[in-house]
């Protein structure tokens, strides 16, 4: 997930000129930048997990990873988002986003954009209907035509439980940067399952895969998470996963997240963590389920172990990130 | 239409200009330093969509790596393991070119974002304004070369307006030596001259100046042509034939018995004349052959009472003992013998307000330059010369001087120029267009160094030469050491490998880098042009001269040695007579000296009359060989008395 911090554009400009238009009295935002998403509130936390390889998560050599050996992956997926709030109406944030995903396809070494499905790339503005009440009036009345690049996605909807969020406009924020990373979830999955029903050869996803039936039970799909606000372990199983060296992964273990689907899924170490943090080179790796977990893990940990070369850098997290990652962002970075 | 190849890039630090714009291509883009595109605009200016045309003259190409330590980095410092990574890194193909045109060439504007194309053949004729001098029914191009890049072939004109005048002239060729670039270029351009020079503008021909090997000594003999050299002369449209007209002169050796040429082959003497100027010829460019410190103020009265009084003229004074006409240099020092041995008689220290210390110092200076141009000069007088008058149209005169001491060569050079000048002002050369080709121009038009008369000669044809219709070609391995006023009035360049130590000076500073890089890595036969026309220079190969190159025909065609006088006159005559024999030669000239027998061969050769054998032996004074006394008749013996005691 890309964050950027670019400075206003013509897109928020335009988005900026329709806002004044639907929302008179609505103050603009001076300078806005994108919204530091990594500065979310989301707790760590450990949940401990099923060991389906062996009965208890150990550390396991990756066998014969070498330089010489070929990565399967032949393509990589990953997607962008960026929140902006570029007005307010009294309290209430009036918030750009943009998502964008992408599924770059390695051909003779080099990556090249997937021509089966062309990049997505969205902007939509994320205003809370219910505090702005005159807005719900003008959208019905239509919008000008110059404007309708803009889709409008209410953002004051109640929740499962039917309660509406507050006017606080911190939890209206929040709102919004939960809806613009729904919109990017669903134009990540709508590429993966398309990849994932042409078949070929493994996709490699920054991030889960849990989130589709279609994607969580293909062999074609494989996700790699770079970020471990949840570890899948607990007690001697952690302290396992935190001393693994480089090129050791965990044992395999199965993941079931609320209202998703269960995948296997493992630890691999890809950089000596020596010096440096805990969870430095650390990613897990998910596969859909399958019958001989060893060896499509070792297998596939080989291909990631692979994929660190050439490094990432300079983006910060080059220590978990594969190249094929970081250059579907800066395509994305490029498109947008 | 061809696909985009590349498409227009602009930042706030590397801006596009009027002059120049940047595009980005595939990595296996066909383009490279040199090659022409087109870019087309995506908005239309005045109803018309703008078409901007440039030469690649920068590339550049790099990674998103962020620092090379990066890189060890990710190949844990073993370079072998590079080539093992997964994914290449993202790569670019960043290139700057120069404009050559824009269209519409009015409001001249930033060249716009847009996609690049290749120039195809129609493209490089309007990016290089070909266009204009290309028409139909005024036509004026003058191929040069091909120009050729993925795939385009485009030939290469230059307006013959530009190059051989009225509009601009001549053209300054730079490269380093040993590679026939520059001597080739010139060999093929004239022909290139001789076939495609418009009928409408009158007739043409070449003077080049052998000045060092034996490279222009055969242009009428056929060479190799390859087959890739066929196909850029079918495109060209010059047919890979030799020069059909050359004429080759020379002086003789000091001994005078053979041409001092590379071309003195017996084979080859057909068209080879003699160059031999007497008294009258060089006395008019002593100047070139006395140096400063001679021709003070007084000696040059001298010279020119001399030149005004003496020469060619019936010349008597009460000082002398008798009535002088000289017509010789031996004329002229018998003349100045007189004139010393009357001071001497007389006892005077001037006579006719020269001073005796002058006469004898020009005396001696003058009588010198038959002994220092030995071969060139004669003592007798006698005049072969080029055909000043009646030169033919597409003719190459060749003057070989690269066997000759200093001295001979610039009296050649400042006498032909003179000449050549002269005949063309008064309209009477024979052609109306002249091209004078001069290799080794840092040797004879310096920019540093002494004033010679040769540089002036040269200089004077660069700045005046193109409205009498004498242009100059001229050749040097360091443009930058010659003289600036002779290549900045030349219209076109031409460049071929240079040397790196010529390229870092100042004049090619406006050149980019990598086109410097370039110039010097060109191939054989590859050259780059600057023209009137072009805004930037361009890049052409050209094909390699259908002419015998000079160390092939010098094997076929081995330099004859200095042969006895009777081979000598044998060998002269022989081509205007074959029935010649050296029995003949030997018979008819075996009572006179060698310099007469000389004398004879340079008249018969001047001559060339029907009857060779005839007007040669006319030649020489008559002598009765000397006969045998009768022997007298003996006188009757007394006969002894048969009783003489003594008798045997």
């Amino acid at each position: 997930m890309l964050v950027g911090n670019s400075s206003p554009d013509a897109a928020s400009r335009a988005a900026i000129r329709l806002l004044m238009d639907w929302l008179p009295g609505s103050s603009v935002v001076e300078g806005s930048a994108d919204l530091d998403l990594s500065s979310r509130a989301d707790q760590p936390q450990l949940i401990s997990a099923d060991i389906v390889e062996g009965r208890t998560l150990r550390a396991i050599k990756v066998p014969g990873a070498t330089r010489t050996m070929v990565s399967e992956f032949g393509a990589f997926l990953d997607g962008i988002q960026r929140v902006r709030v570029i007005g307010r109406r009294f309290g209430v944030p009036l918030v750009l986003g943009t998502t964008g995903a992408a599924v770059r396809v390695r051909v003779n070494r080099r990556l090249v954009t997937w021509g089966h499905h062309a990049p997505k790339l969205e902007q939509k503005l994320y205003l809370p209907f219910r505090y702005l009440p005159t807005l719900a009036e003008t959208l019905r009345a239509g919008s000008p035509g110059k404007y309708d690049r803009f889709q409008v996605v209410d953002t004051s909807l109640p929740d499962a439980s039917g309660a509406y969020p507050s006017e606080h406009p911190t939890v209206l924020l929040e709102r919004a940067i939960r809806a613009v990373d729904r919109e990017r979830d669903g134009l990540e999955d709508g590429l993966a399952e398309a990849w994932c029903a042409v078949g070929g050869a493994p996709l490699f996803i920054d991030g889960g895969i849990t989130r589709s039936e279609r994607i969580a039970s293909s062999e074609n799909a494989i996700g790699v998470i770079k970020s471990h606000f949840t570890l899948y372990v607990e007690g001697e199983a952690l302290k396992t996963v935190i001393g693994l060296a480089k090129g050791e992964r965990s044992s395999v273990f199965q993941v079931t997240p609320k209202s998703r689907t269960a995948v296997m899924s493992w630890y691999l170490r890809l950089r000596d963590p020596e010096g440096h943090d805990a969870l430095w080179g650390l990613v897990r790796i998910e596969m859909s389920k399958r019958e001989n977990p060893t060896e499509s893990a070792d297998e596939i940990s080989r291909w990631v172990l692979l994929e660190t070369s050439p490094l990432a850098l300079p983006d910060g997290r080059w220590d978990k990130m594969s190249y094929g990652i970081r250059d579907v962002e800066e395509f994305l970075r490029a498109i947008s | 239409m061809s696909e985009a190849l590349g498409r227009v890039v602009a930042t706030e630090r590397k801006p596009n200009t009027p002059h120049e714009f940047h595009f980005w291509t595939a990595i296996d883009s066909p383009v490279g330093i040199g090659t022409i595109v087109r870019v087309d605009g995506a908005n239309p200016m005045d109803g018309q969509i703008p078409h901007i045309y440039g030469i690649i003259v920068e590339g550049f190409s790099y990674t998103d790596l962020q620092s090379p330590m990066h890189d060890v980095l990710g190949h844990d410092g073993l370079p072998t393991t590079a080539g093992y990574a997964a994914t290449e890194r993202a790569e670019i193909r960043l290139y700057t070119a120069a404009v050559l045109r824009q269209i519409p060439e009015e409001p001249l504007q930033p060249v716009p974002m847009g996609q690049v194309f290749l120039a195809e053949e129609a493209d490089v004729q309007v990016a290089l304004r070909m266009d204009s001098y290309l028409r139909e029914g005024a036509n004026t191009g003058i191929p040069i070369g091909v120009y050729r890049a993925g795939g385009t072939e485009a030939v290469i004109y230059l307006d013959a307006d530009f190059l051989l005048g009225p509009e601009a002239a001549h053209l300054n060729i730079t490269g380093v030596s040993g590679l026939a670039t520059k001597t080739s270029a010139v060999e093929w351009l004239l022909a290139s001259l001789f076939k495609h020079f418009p009928e409408d503008k009158g007739s043409i021909a070449a003077v080049c100046f052998n000045v060092k090997g034996p490279d222009l000594c055969y242009l009428d003999q056929p060479g190799k042509v390859e087959k890739s050299d066929e196909a850029l002369y079918e495109k060209l449209d010059v047919e890979p034939k030799p020069f059909q007209r050359v004429e080759y002169f020379a002086p003789y050796t000091a001994k005078g018995l053979t041409l001092n040429t590379f071309r003195n082959n017996e084979a080859l003497l057909d068209n080879v004349t003699p160059l031999t100027w007497g008294l009258r010829e060089v006395l008019q460019f002593a100047e070139v052959l006395l140096n400063r410190d001679d021709i003070d103020a007084k000696a040059d009265a001298l010279i020119d009472f001399i030149v005004q009084n003496v020469v060619d003229k019936e010349f008597t004074d009460p000082l002398l003992s008798k009535t002088h006409r000289v017509q010789s240099f031996a004329d002229l020092d018998a003349w100045f013998r007189d004139v010393l041995q009357g001071m001497e008689k007389k006892d005077g220290e001037s006579w006719r307000t020269h001073h005796v210390a002058t006469i004898r110092k020009v005396r001696n200076r003058l009588s010198n330059i038959s002994t220092r141009c030995a071969g060139l000069v004669t003592d007798a007088g006698t005049v072969s010369d080029l055909p000043f008058g009646s030169f033919e149209d597409r003719t190459v005169y060749v003057v070989d001087v690269a066997n000759l001491e200093e001295d001979a060569q610039d009296l050649i050079f400042a006498r032909i120029v003179s000449k050549l000048r002269e005949h063309l002002e008064r309209r009477d050369l024979g052609v109306k267009h002249l091209v004078v080709f001069v290799d080794e121009l840092n040797k004879y038009a310096p920019g540093d160094g002494a004033d010679t008369y040769v540089r002036k000669m040269l200089l004077d044809i660069a700045e005046r030469g193109r409205y009498l219709g004498l242009v100059l070609f001229s050749a040097q391995q360091f443009r930058s050491q010659v003289h600036r006023r002779v290549v900045g009035n030349s219209g076109t360049s031409l460049f071929g490998r240079m040397d790196p130590d010529e390229l870092s000076t100042p004049g090619y500073a406006v050149l980019s880098p990598a086109t410097r890089t370039k110039l010097a890595t060109l191939e054989k036969g590859q050259l780059m042009i600057r023209h009137p026309h072009f805004t930037q220079p361009i890049f052409v190969r050209f094909p390699r001269p259908a002419v015998m190159q000079g160390r092939e025909g010098s094997e076929r065609y081995p330099q004859a040695s200095e042969v006895s006088l009777d081979a000598a006159i044998l060998r002269a005559l022989r081509p205007l007579d074959p029935t010649i024999t050296l029995p003949w030669v030997q018979d008819i000239t075996a009572l006179y000296t060698q310099e007469e027998v000389i004398r004879a061969r340079n008249a018969t050769l001047l001559a060339r009359p029907d009857n060779v054998k005839a007007y040669f032996a006319a030649q020489f004074r008559k002598i009765i060989p000397a006969q045998a006394a009768p022997r007298p008749m003996a006188g009757s013996i007394k006969s002894a008395p048969e009783n003489d005691p003594y008798g045997f």
